[in-house]
């Protein structure tokens, strides 16, 4: 019978945290090493790195002198792979086989680095396309240029992989100094969700290589400008989509950032969710397709919602959500049951996620920066009160943080 | 627990404990028919707007949210030969809920809402529901066109299937279908869906067989669907004038990046070679991060990003998709071939089939931790049962892979089919 999820973990005397969640019934072992650091950190006490270096470790870490990590996965019967968020850079394995073994070839992965001028030249290729494919997606260009409103001339607008001009700037020098000063186990937590036992893996974690840093450089948090006017481009596309963004400036960290995500996000649900009036009058005025949806992100010192869409009329999608995103608004339609749908809703999903030893390993190794312990956010989520939710959007829904975006189908 | 209902209505009860959701799935299977496609996908998206009781999306969100987040998702797909509308309901398992309510008559009563009670009036559907949901798959056609993944493998499935008009359509529709529907049309179709349709219920996730066979026994779905229902005929594509004259087509568009599209038949593999020779094939090709053409196009030649190639079992196919500079299309092109006489001449190491046998055996055992695995095999224990291996003889039939069969699958591969979309 299944049981509740339950975790063991230690934070290690270099600061590294590991976890182990036991998943009663699953094949896999799913593995994964997060760093608290991710595109947006370029800023250091010594000077502004090139956009991308994030990433491009991500990619070059699994060369090894004569060896590619993921051969060695293969070997031993997982298959791994990485991905670099705005905040976070993450490695990770899944297997039925070998846990500690594939264990001990993550810490390699993640200990040892060999970054070569030939390797790092080799490397540029190919990130380069993968560059090239997201500048084809409509969406993801449409999501940077509203985040370049949202913050101006900041790194959370780059493409998180960087540019074809910047990626000339990175080297296996710069790579090797940003590796060491990011990669430091008080600056990263490991999970493991399966059938494994706790205490061999914290012995094979502790007998493993971390470097530590003396003296890490200071994290130098982004000053943001103020936000942009908004703007519109055309591209290659058949039909238009529009954003529209929301900064909110907080100095909120830990379980209380992570909190506010939860609120805004039923603020926003509420507000323009599909069973939202708005939602349905948007879509009877042709303004919005079922692509439109919401995001709220809430990392580090970022704190934003955008909303998007394919739409057939950019000026008045964007008039909408100016006039209907307000307090007032809000305060009119969330009433007690529609409260109570909303937190049902939350709950829901926390528990769908559990089918998931992906989702888990992902979510727990993200929230451990946060202070948050995975498994209690169904008590988050069940504690947030409607004054609550209704504080928050009298705060932020003012109307003077917004900004919008839109790409316009190329009339050529 | 098995059980066939009426004639054609299949039920599958699978009692598994290690989820937190339980899910029930409902599929309307009949030959794929192209003038019917469009019609069926707006139908799926028509009937999971609105119903009855819950006459607006807006209400029937709302009740899904009341259940703590219930998933209800309509849609189409091909299924081998078959156009599969699906309707299906996932929630979570009432023992992990702060409330612990138990939620199976609701879902159940949901599902059964959106089937069998839908949003009509004067004998239509709703003609709010109606025109929303034509819109928004309008707007979803008209924006293909900027997915140039998409566009790349519909131009090459156009290609395959020009002798199959049926095959050929995109089972989403198109926009000279749906602007020639009607109302009164798409009704046509749902009774027909109903009374016709070959039916398989799917219900996997933490509850008693028995309890949750008197629920369904008293429910709509019993009483709609205890009549005899159309049975299912099986065909496959042939690809011989394919493959005497390979069909090429290269487009130009304004774009960053190119994509080269490319299908090949396995005809004339002996039937008496090992059954998962073409899949062990396509893993050494292009099924993972250590095949030939990542290793070769990607890593070691630095000429695209993503490079993969896939087998379908039924259709026999290879297909290899690559997103790549326009200047390197022909050196790709090369080098794919350069891969394929690889493995055809045995040039492929003694790992390599190990590593291809490992990662068949850890992709079969890590799909049953979730629940569709469980959903998929019991549509294909009912329509088509005997390409299902038990446990056993999977493994047996991957030990006892010869590298010759590995080869000759890549000698019988057959360049069908090419399709460029260049970006300039």
């Amino acid at each position: 019978m299944t049981e509740n999820l339950e975790k063991q973990t230690k934070r290690l005397a270099n600061g590294l945290q590991v976890s182990v969640v036991p998943m009663s019934g699953f094949n896999q072992v799913y593995g994964l090493a997060m760093a608290n650091f991710g595109s947006v950190d370029t800023k250091t006490e010594k000077g502004t790195l090139p956009s991308g270096i994030a990433h491009f470790i991500e990619h070059k870490l699994f060369a090894k002198p004569g060896y590619d990590v993921s051969e060695k996965f293969a070997e031993y019967g997982a298959n791994s792979n990485a991905y670099t968020s705005y905040t976070k850079t993450a490695y990770l394995f899944q297997t039925l086989e070998n846990p500690y073994d594939n264990l001990r070839i993550l810490l390699d992965l993640v200990q040892n680095p060999n970054f070569t001028a030939e390797n790092v030249a080799s490397e540029r290729g190919i990130i380069d396309q993968e560059i090239q494919m997201y500048l084809d997606m409509p969406e993801w260009v449409l999501e940077q240029r509203i985040l370049g409103q949202l913050y101006p001339n900041d790194p959370i607008a780059e493409d998180i992989a960087g540019s074809s001009k910047s990626l000339q700037e990175i080297n296996h020098e710069n790579l090797l100094e940003t590796y060491r000063q990011n990669y430091r186990p008080d600056n990263m937590d490991l999970v493991l969700v399966g059938d494994v036992d706790f205490e061999k893996v914290v012995s094979i974690v502790e007998n493993s290589n971390f470097h530590t840093v003396e003296k890490p450089l200071k994290k130098v948090f982004n000053q943001f400008a103020p936000i942009g006017a908004g703007g519109s481009e055309e591209m290659d596309i058949s039909q238009a989509r529009s954003a529209y963004g929301i900064r909110i400036d907080t100095d909120m960290t830990g379980y209380d950032l992570v909190k506010k995500q939860f609120e805004l996000n039923m603020i926003m649900e509420t507000l323009i969710g599909e069973s939202s009036t708005n939602y349905q009058e948007m879509s009877k005025l042709n303004l919005i397709d079922d692509s439109f949806s919401y995001n709220v992100v809430a990392e580090n010192n970022y704190c934003f919602i955008i909303i998007s869409g394919s739409t057939n009329n950019p000026k008045q999608f964007q008039e909408y959500l100016r006039n209907h995103l307000s307090y007032k608004s809000l305060k009119n339609v969330l009433t007690d049951a529609k409260f109570e749908r909303i937190k049902r809703d939350a709950i829901g999903s926390y528990l769908f996620a559990q089918n998931s030893p992906e989702a888990i390993a992902n979510q727990m190794a993200e929230l451990y920066f946060y202070d948050v312990d995975y498994l209690q956010l169904i008590h988050m989520i069940d504690s947030i009160k409607q004054d609550d939710v209704l504080n928050i959007a009298q705060k932020f829904l003012k109307g003077d943080n917004c900004t919008y975006y839109n790409l316009l189908p190329n009339r050529k | 627990m098995r059980k066939t209902l009426a004639k054609n209505i299949f039920l599958n009860i699978n009692p598994i404990k290690k989820f937190r959701t339980i899910k029930i799935q409902m599929d309307f299977l009949r030959p794929l028919a192209k003038e019917e496609t469009t019609s069926r996908r707006l139908l799926a998206n028509v009937m999971s707007n609105s119903t009855e009781d819950y006459p607006s999306f807006q209400a029937i969100n709302d009740r899904e949210m009341e259940l703590y987040g219930s998933e209800i998702n309509v849609f189409t797909r091909n299924l081998l030969n078959f156009n599969d509308l699906a309707f299906s309901v996932e929630f979570a398992d009432p023992k992990f809920l702060i409330d612990g309510q138990t939620q199976i008559k609701d879902n159940l009563d949901l599902l059964g809402e959106i089937i069998f009670k839908p949003n009509l009036e004067k004998g239509q559907f709703n003609q709010t529901a109606y025109e929303t949901e034509k819109r928004n798959l309008m707007s979803n056609l008209v924006s293909i066109q900027d997915n140039q993944d998409l566009v790349s493998s519909l131009g090459l499935a156009k290609l395959i299937y020009q002798n199959n008009p049926d095959r050929q359509m995109p089972i989403f529709g198109n926009i000279d279908q749906l602007n020639e529907l009607t109302n009164e049309k798409l009704m046509e179709t749902y009774r027909d869906v109903i009374k016709n349709d070959t039916v398989v219920i799917n219900v996997v996730g933490n509850l008693d067989e028995d309890e949750f066979l008197q629920q369904l026994l008293a429910s709509d779905f019993y009483t709609q669907l205890n009549d005899r229902h159309n049975a299912l005929k099986i065909e496959f594509d042939k690809f011989d004038k394919l493959i005497e004259k390979p069909a090429v087509q290269i487009e130009h568009k304004h774009l960053n990046q190119s994509r080269i599209a490319l299908a090949y038949a396995t005809e004339g593999v002996s039937k008496d070679f090992n059954r998962m020779a073409p899949q062990i094939m396509n893993l050494i090709l292009g099924g993972d991060d250590q095949s030939q053409l990542f290793q070769q196009v990607r890593e070691k030649n630095s000429l695209a990003y993503s490079v993969s190639s896939t087998y379908q079992p039924l259709s026999h196919l290879v297909t290899i998709q690559a997103g790549l500079d326009a200047d390197s299309v022909d050196k790709a092109l090369n080098l794919i071939q350069q891969q394929i006489e690889f493995i055809r001449d045995g040039k492929f190491t003694d790992s390599q089939i190990q590593h291809a046998q490992k990662v068949m055996l850890t992709r079969r055992k890590i799909a049953t931790d979730s629940i569709q695995y469980y959903i998929m095999r019991s549509i294909w224990q009912t329509v088509y049962p005997k390409t299902l291996l038990t446990d056993q003889q999977f493994e047996a039939e991957l030990q006892s892979l010869d590298r010759k069969h590995i080869a000759s699958v890549a000698d019988h591969m057959h360049a069908i089919a090419q399709y460029q979309l260049i970006g300039d």
